[in-house]
């Protein structure tokens, strides 16, 4: 665990929110002067940090309320379905009534996860034209990865495409499945023989179901909807006339019943009043019923003879329907559908970004990232590691770092951190900010040309002032309330970092004051050093051509408009050694 | 194995291409670098491996098309001890090889194994992976290191992958679009 790679991550405005609710009057300390903070810092090894810090890509920033955007106070609506394995486009109609797995031909192997294929069981055709005939019958879908076959559950398929309809129909084994369409005319054809004779036990022997039959889930739901729905129709004959409909509102006897208690009327009551006959519950499986396994000799003798090889893992169950125990009656997986996404800001409902709608296409229409709009932060050792040396942290050695900001705004910010003089937790390192305020330069538009030729053309003059610096370091230190290096857009600053001892027995040197000494073992990533920052930036800002791209064109030049914005950031700086 | 400092490590071609000098690169009439790609020392490129079925669509121009068996971008960059290879399988009872197509900006990452058909642009395959037969890498996907990318498998857009099998285990944020742009990266590689 010796690599490290310095990050920052930034915490989204809205989650001080909640925060507020606890602690009233925090966001306002926050807010209107940041000299306050030192009251209530932000840490960063809390429980519920890690819901709140993202890194700079993942936020976005919305132009009319000016504030951060994170995942968490950005609403999502769901611009495309699509699947992720033939990229076909499904209308969200058909998302509605066939659900949200993919109808064509794309499956997961149930055991690997591994997409499957459509292969051929046939031998490849020989002589003449053979290259012109088309692979011939069965198929069985297979998995490239764990070399699964659906000839091990007993599918094979007559087509080589429509896979998922072809599956709906074959049970594990072979056997036909009664699609939804069979089963209603075998309960109107049972209806029938109901009205008929109405002794349900002559009925059941022109049945061609079994009624003892083992359904599955969906087979199941839908028997016992369609019976209760006929035992409802039974009872209340106002509505009888209306069954078939959803909610039965769909006939004139329905309306008249509704509109009758709707008004008062005397009919319904005395309907209501008369059926009191109780309904019947469903009895066999035609009528949804499902009897419990008490015997599970057949599993037992199956588990006995399989073993532990022929059970399904946790993870194989989770993705299955029906949850099976036995790897036979695994069925693949439909591919589940992917979606395109577009964000909107949850207080003002603008848009903050927007993609494409077609599948293939990866452009976005819309995108207000947080990085045009906030400087970026970087964090680096000033001493930079040599190839062979520990990029781990001395304790108790102060070590300098260079923070950078880079402006993406076309107008100078002035920033202001802070931080505590001491990190939270129970680790407590020194933290010094040797120049907390200072003016990172605007993002001119002649950049613009130095972008579109060769991005990295405006890193020239970047470098030569960063290796002058490094000629200096020898005999310059870094001063305190100085810029340690600067360009057109960027600001450099020294932070200074007296790591704690970190370890069982850590030193009393920096354990905060008040709380006895914790001495539990060490937790994961206790050793990585954090510093939260408080981040406060104020511009003053054109609103003509607001911060940058597709702001609303305003009539009046002359007036500037002020912009603040404060944000806590945390800075994964190491890992301290321990002792 | 005598070092000889006047020549560098990397052959730089016209059109800003640079190929390390110990790489081994099979069959270079069948590969074609967009340009300003970077291939680092012990990587691997079988250009060798051509279509040998004639194409069915292209009966005619088949000739001059199944020629190319690498077809890679510009802004590559294929890390040290890296291979690619064209998928091949058997079809209608003949073996063939296909085509490898790379789009731009892709990064493969040390001693990862590709045999996809199809990388698009903007993709970043990390240490350590394997990229199964004729799986198809659509744009902006980020492999972690140590994925095994099964045969045949499709991966959308804006996705991150990782395990074995791969599948997908996040979504590429929107701004983390500019990360994948390899022409720092290309930048930082001197012909020293």
């Amino acid at each position: 665990m010796d690599h490290f790679t310095p990050y920052t991550y930034f915490q989204c405005p809205c989650t001080d929110n909640s925060i507020s609710i606890r602690n009233i009057g925090h966001l306002e300390s926050t807010r209107a002067d940041h000299d306050d903070e030192d009251e209530r810092t932000f840490d960063p090894k809390a429980p519920r940090a890690n819901f709140s810090l993202y890194p700079l890509d993942h936020l976005l920033y919305c132009e009319i309320c000016h504030e951060i955007r994170c995942p968490r106070c950005a609403l999502d609506e769901i611009v495309t379905w699509y699947c992720p394995n033939c990229l076909f486009e499904v209308p969200s109609s058909t998302v509605k009534s066939e659900g949200n797995r993919c109808t064509r031909s794309c499956f997961q192997c149930p055991v690997c996860v591994a997409p499957l294929s459509v292969n051929s069981e046939a031998p490849a055709p020989t002589g003449l034209g053979a290259e012109h005939a088309g692979p011939a019958g069965p198929f069985v879908l297979s998995c490239s990865f764990c070399c699964w076959s659906s000839a091990e559950i007993g599918i094979k398929f007559e087509k080589p495409n429509s896979i998922f309809s072809q599956l709906a129909k074959i049970k594990n084994g072979g056997d036909p499945i009664l699609s939804a369409k069979q089963r209603r005319l075998d309960r109107e054809e049972r209806r029938r023989d109901f009205s008929d004779a109405s002794i349900p036990e002559d009925a059941q022997e022109v049945l061609p179901l079994d009624p003892n039959e083992q359904l599955d889930a969906e087979a199941q739901f839908s028997n016992l909807k369609s019976f209760y729905q006929s035992q409802l129709a039974d009872a209340s004959p106002a509505s009888a006339l209306g069954f078939g409909g959803e909610y039965g509102y769909g006939s004139p006897g329905a309306l008249t019943r509704i509109m009758g208690l709707y008004t008062g009327g005397g009919l319904a009551d005395k309907r209501s009043q008369s059926k009191s006959t109780p309904m019947r519950e469903a009895c066999d499986a035609t009528e949804g019923l499902q009897l419990a396994k008490t015997n599970a000799d057949e599993d037992l003798a199956k588990l006995r003879r399989e073993g532990w090889e022929g059970t399904v893992s946790k993870e194989q169950r989770c993705e299955q329907a029906h949850e099976p125990h036995f790897v036979s009656d695994l069925r693949p997986i439909a591919a589940l559908l992917r979606t395109k996404r577009s964000k909107r800001c949850k207080s003002c409902r603008h848009i903050l970004s927007k993609p494409e709608s077609k599948v293939q296409n990866t452009r976005f229409r819309i995108r207000l990232l947080a990085m045009n709009y906030i400087p970026t932060i970087t964090i680096k050792p000033l001493q930079p590691v040599l190839p062979g040396q520990s990029s781990l942290l001395s304790p108790m050695k102060p070590t300098q770092f260079v923070l950078t900001f880079k402006n993406p705004l076309y107008d100078a910010v002035n920033v202001s951190i802070a931080t505590p003089s001491q990190t939270p937790g129970r680790y407590s390192s020194k933290v010094t900010v040797l120049c907390p305020q200072f003016e990172v330069g605007a993002y001119i538009e002649d950049a613009w040309d130095d972008v579109l030729r060769e991005p990295g053309e405006k890193g020239g003059e970047k470098e030569r002032r960063r290796t002058r610096a490094e000629t200096f370091e020898g005999q310059q230190q870094a001063e305190a309330g100085k810029v340690w290096e600067s360009g057109r857009n960027w600001v450099s600053v020294v932070v200074e970092i007296v790591p704690a001892t970190v370890g069982p027995e850590s030193g009393p040197a920096f354990l905060t004051e008040g709380l006895e000494q914790d001495n539990s073992p060490m937790k994961e990533d206790e050793d990585i050093l954090e510093i939260p920052v408080f981040v406060r930036l104020e511009w003053e800002t054109d609103p003509a051509h607001d911060d940058g791209l597709g702001a609303p064109v305003s009539k009046d030049k002359e007036a500037k408009v002020k912009r603040e914005l404060a944000y806590w950031c945390v800075l994964g700086v190491g890992r301290i050694a321990q002792v | 194995m005598s070092k000889k400092p006047a020549k560098g490590e990397y052959i730089e071609t016209d059109t800003g291409n640079k190929v390390s000098r110990k790489c081994q690169i099979v069959g270079s009439t069948n590969i074609i670098l967009g340009g300003k790609t970077i291939i680092q020392a012990e990587v691997i490129i079988r250009g060798d491996l051509i279509r040998t079925l004639p194409s069915s669509r292209s009966a005619s121009s088949g000739a001059a098309q199944s020629n190319v068996a690498v077809a890679i971008g510009r802004y590559c960059f294929f890390s040290t001890g890296s291979a690619l290879r064209p998928p091949g399988k058997l079809f209608q009872g003949q073996f063939s090889h296909y085509p490898l197509k790379i789009g731009d900006h892709v990064y493969v990452g040390p001693s990862s194994v590709v045999e996809a058909a199809l990388i698009g642009n903007h993709v970043h395959i990390g240490q350590g992976c394997v990229i199964g037969k004729f799986a198809i890498i659509k744009d902006f996907v980020k492999i972690l290191d140590g994925t095994i990318i099964p045969p045949n498998m499709v991966i959308p857009s804006f996705s991150i992958v990782g395990g074995r099998p791969g599948r997908v285990v996040g979504e590429i944020p929107e701004g983390g679009h500019e990360a994948f742009d390899l022409r720092e990266l290309y930048k930082t590689i001197k012909n020293s």
